[in-house]
């Protein structure tokens, strides 16, 4: 079913991974074309498929950005392998919309839209909601509900962005939901005081609920592919566009079968897979060697790293060229990529079996709690019980649901 | 009367809009500054762990994310107690990494917000007027400064040579704050009581290789000289007079050369720089170099009355000769880029953090006292939709952005009043050159030389501090327990790319935190008006502004009112970080953080 490579190991790797419809990797294939090949050549691998993209016909993109602070944005503008400009060429995608790379901005004379959509957004973006259809909708940030579910904590061009988003929502082919504020309202819906009147939703899911997505309550039914992150990782988003514009992921017939729980891409966010797996400090980990001070080289687990829970690639994709992770970095990682990220992963420098976070699965607790235990009786045990993923052992590890860890039901 | 509205404001991060009214002679006689967006930031993080700050504050601005992270760090340093002794290595760690990312920021906004305008049709147009030289200085604009999505007449301009080139630079430099800090934007390195990485040598070295690698950018794109020639004869330069007069020699050369040749491109040495000093200013191109034409940007964006405006800096990047530790208050002497306060005259006083306050007056938020000090905030947002309205003018709430003020009087805040407060020569001799000559010395013009500037100004202090401050492997961190943030507070004052930067942080008896605040450089440029209903900088600055590009050189278009363009984006406006935050249940009305 997930399962779309085969598993055996040895000879011509590269040349099998050409072949392959990597969206449907499973997780110790990818693991391994990422080990084998090293990150940016796993890229290159797709070149070929890449190539095909030109004789398509031009995607068009329409990118959005809510309730956010730009910074997916700025990760896009930091991928390097292919970086943005090269992925709109190579892809033949036509960007349309997006509010931080286009010359226009919303002119009005006398309260009346003014001049051409060369220059006004305005113009532009009224053309787009009447009479595009069937374009990518990239969605950056959260949709404002508040006050009273106006929408006008967030306004563009004298109308709530909610209307404008519902508009836009209903004539996509499909909406890629890019980052925490996008794909769970992220920092925005964080526990406060005040939440419940912002009321910021996000595309398919707020924080951890699926059903207070601002789609569900704005009556649009749409494909959605999350990819989360606070920002997003450019390879995510640049590769799941390019699988859709491809083919390798047929919209919405695949995506039960590519996509998690939380609506992400298993390959980059693989339900039996965390960044613990792969962490450079691992070998600190095994031997029972913890940080209780920032600073050093050590396993960072007693600091509160969330690695253990954190279901990314990171580890092995790493960031900006592929160059660095946090945990490498020395910090815990704090699993920005949770979908009740912060709330499910604060706080931040507590190990996660002390802090009683609110929606923490308690069977996952009680899993990471024995590794803990364990530890005292050596690396051995400890990596039989951390190792134990339902792949490599061909059946569901009694310590995960598929709720938590976000795989099928 | 026509009323010109702006909304959205693209090509910043967040979201903004600006309304004008215009006279029959295209000049900008009122204006509105609107910050759209309601965040509420600093709430979520209200009855946590204080720890985690230093990474979700930065939260609040994806472009700009270390400096609050150093800024929310630099208050937990003094919230835990630990100000004193924050080694050496760890405050140089937070020197570098702002570094970087001031280079990153500024280049961001300078080649891929702001220069697009460059490429705006009105400038073919009247550049047209000057024949062959405006036709090949046309060329270059619009090949360099194109943006990404770009049409004229059905037609797509490709992205701008320099616009590219810039986002690769941007790029390399992430990358290079990412070796020691994770991953960028959101970076991991800031913690209370310094750092969580210590630097390899190798990690110097590969650094100091990604600064020299984008100041061959600087060097064939932005310069056109070697950024060591330009640091030498400008921020090094004995005299402000002696910097502006480099630049207005070179200038000359070029434009010797050139003239004839009608070769402006990167290869004949019109760096970007200097094709925008040189023709961007009415004094400098067209009285003092003698060119025909320009496209007046020292017209723009000017203050009229000195009563009505300051400059701020709060100081930022820690002088590393003063050893382990710092000074939370950020005394003049103590930073590199020094704190100070300059009235609208550039009569220079110190820094006294006890003199900011914030209005609500004119923003969405119910307060019956007037003017608070930060860490004694309030604020009740609106909560009536029909109440949420921009158009009912300058009397009226505009904004969800408050109002600060230095003893009451709006400041600008970022490069411009970082460089004259610090003195820096070029800025410094470009101010008093416009001065001398009748102008408005603080303008769109010496606002987008400064920003340049201080890239500069950073690569030369950023090589010190990696090649002469740093020491691989030494001691980033001083140890904390959460026991040691019990019923505390603490200020960090620090410097973003765009300007002034404060969070203030106070906690309880259990630890955890009972009030978040951050102050931020775009409420301060931004802003709508004050108490006294004070225009903010950028509504002063827009006020008496004419509406089309060049001073209205073609005439008055108000569908393409680059006048309103060029002055708000002129202050890279950054709306993420304006929208304030607010306390709905009123539940701690009078939490004061006490500071020192």
């Amino acid at each position: 079913m997930q399962n779309g490579g085969s598993g055996t190991d040895n000879e011509g790797l590269l040349e099998k991974f050409k072949n392959l419809d990597f969206m449907k990797m499973d997780r110790r294939t990818f693991i391994k074309a990422v080990g084998a090949l090293g990150a940016s050549l796993f890229l290159q691998t797709y070149k070929s498929d890449i190539a095909k993209a030109l004789q398509l016909s031009e995607t068009k993109v329409v990118w959005f950005h809510g309730v956010m602070d730009s910074g997916c944005t700025i990760s896009m503008l930091d991928g390097g392998s292919p970086d943005i400009v090269e992925f709109l060429q190579v892809y033949n995608l036509k960007l349309l919309y997006h509010e931080v790379l286009m010359m226009q901005q919303g002119i009005f004379v006398d309260g009346k839209p003014a001049n051409t959509n060369d220059l006004n957004s305005e113009i532009l973006l009224d053309e787009i909601l009447e009479k595009e259809k069937g374009y990518v909708l990239v969605s950056e940030g959260a949709v404002a509900n508040g006050p009273q579910g106006s929408g006008k904590y967030l306004m563009l061009g004298g109308r709530p962005y909610k209307e404008i988003y519902a508009k836009a929502a209903k004539n996509a082919l499909a909406i890629v939901a890019i980052g925490n504020c996008a794909t769970n309202s992220g920092v925005n819906a964080a526990k406060s005081d005040i939440v419940e009147l912002m009321d910021p939703r996000g595309i398919a899911f707020t924080m951890e609920d699926s059903s207070k997505g601002i789609l569900d309550l704005l009556g649009v039914e749409k494909p959605v592919i999350n990819l989360t992150g606070c920002p997003t990782h450019p390879d995510w988003v640049f590769l799941t566009i390019g699988a859709v514009v491809l083919g390798k992921i047929k919209v919405p017939d695949d995506l039960p079968y590519v996509l998690d729980h939380w609506k992400r891409p298993k390959v980059f966010f693989p339900p039996d897979h965390v960044i613990h797996d792969n962490c450079s400090r691992r070998g600190y980990y095994d031997r029972g060697e913890f940080e209780l001070t920032v600073g050093g080289p050590k396993c960072l687990w007693k600091l509160g790293c969330k690695g253990p829970y954190t279901h990314a690639d990171c580890a092995t994709r790493h960031w900006n060229g592929h160059l660095n992770y946090c945990p490498q970095a020395g910090s815990p990682c704090i699993g920005c990529v949770q979908s009740g990220f912060p709330d499910s992963t604060r706080p931040f420098f507590v190990e996660i079996e002390k802090t009683g976070i609110v929606g923490t699965n308690i069977n996952t607790i009680a899993g990471v709690a024995i590794g803990g235990a364990l530890l005292a009786a050596g690396a051995h045990a400890v990596r039989r019980t951390v190792m134990k993923r339902p792949e490599d052992e061909g059946e569901v590890a009694e310590e995960t649901t598929s709720e938590e860890t976000g795989g099928e039901k | 009367m026509v009323q010109v509205t702006v909304d959205p404001l693209t090509r910043i991060e967040g979201h903004y809009r600006v309304n004008t009214e215009v006279n029959g002679e295209g000049v900008i006689t009122d204006a509105q500054s609107n910050g759209l967006q309601l965040r509420g930031f600093e709430r979520l993080l209200q009855h946590q762990d204080p720890r985690d700050a230093a990474l979700l504050a930065q939260r609040i601005c994806g472009v700009c994310p270390i400096c609050h992270s150093i800024s929310a760090a630099n208050a937990l340093d003094q919230l835990f107690g630990v100000a004193g002794q924050v080694p050496k290595n760890a405050l140089v760690m937070r020197n570098i990494e702002q570094g970087l990312n001031y280079i990153a920021s500024h280049a961001a906004h300078i080649y891929v917000l702001w220069g697009p305008d460059l490429a705006n049709p009105a400038y073919r147009d009247i550049l047209a007027k000057y024949g062959d030289v405006g036709n090949a200085v046309w060329k270059e604009l619009s090949g360099r400064f194109a943006p990404l999505i770009y049409q004229l007449n059905g037609t797509s301009y490709p992205a701008g040579s320099s616009y590219v080139g810039a986002i690769a630079e941007f790029r390399r430099l992430h990358e290079a704050i990412a070796l020691i800090a994770g991953k960028m934007p959101h970076q991991v390195l800031q913690h209370v009581g310094g750092v969580v990485y210590s630097p390899t040598v190798a990690d110097i070295g590969q650094i100091v290789g990604y600064v020299s690698k984008t100041m061959e950018f600087v060097e064939a794109f932005t310069l056109g000289v070697s950024p060591d020639t330009w640091v030498a004869n400008t921020y090094k330069a004995s005299s402000p007079q002696k910097a502006a007069n480099f630049v207005l020699n070179h200038l000359k050369e070029l434009l010797n050369k050139s003239l004839t040749s009608k070769d402006f491109s990167h290869s004949a040495g019109w760096g970007d720089v200097p094709l925008f000093a040189a023709f961007g200013s009415e004094l400098i191109g067209e009285k003092l170099l003698g060119l025909p034409i320009s496209m007046k940007m020292d017209l723009a964006g000017a203050y009229k009355d000195p009563n009505k405006i300051g400059f701020l800096s709060y100081g930022v990047f820690f002088k590393p000769e003063k050893g382990d530790g710092y000074d939370p208050t950020s005394p003049a002497d103590s930073r590199v880029i020094p704190s100070g306060y300059m009235n609208g005259n550039f009569k220079l006083e110190k820094f006294d953090y006890k003199k900011i306050s914030e209005s609500t007056h004119h923003a969405f938020y119910i307060d019956n006292v007037e003017d608070r000090p930060p860490w004694n905030g309030i604020t009740v947002p609106e909560e009536d939709p029909g109440k949420i309205d921009y158009t009912k003018g300058s009397a009226s709430r505009y904004s969800w952005s408050k109002a600060p003020n230095y003893n009451g009087i709006p400041c600008e805040v970022g490069p411009l009043a970082r460089m004259i407060i610090m003195g820096e020569p070029l800025v410094t001799g470009l101010v008093k050159t416009f001065q001398d000559n009748g102008y408005y010395p603080v303008n769109n013009y010496t606002r987008m030389v400064a920003r340049m500037q201080e890239i500069l100004v950073l690569y030369s202090e950023l090589m010190k501090w990696l090649t002469q401050d740093l020491e691989a492997g030494g001691k980033v961190a001083v140890h904390t327990e959460l026991s040691m943030a019990k019923s505390s507070a603490g200020m960090g004052l620090w410097e973003a790319p765009r300007g002034a930067l404060g969070h203030w942080i106070a906690t309880g008896p259990d630890s955890m935190v009972t009030l978040y605040q951050a102050v931020v450089p775009s409420t301060w440029n931004l802003a709508p008006r004050n108490s006294q209903d004070i225009p903010s900088p950028v509504e002063q600055a827009l006020i008496g502004t004419k509406i089309s590009a060049a001073g209205n050189a073609l005439g008055v278009d108000y569908s393409n009112p680059l006048g309103i363009l060029h002055t708000a984006r002129s202050y890279d406006p950054c709306l993420a970080c304006a929208v304030h935050t607010i306390d709905k249940t009123g539940k701690h009305p009078d939490y004061t953080i006490k500071i020192l």
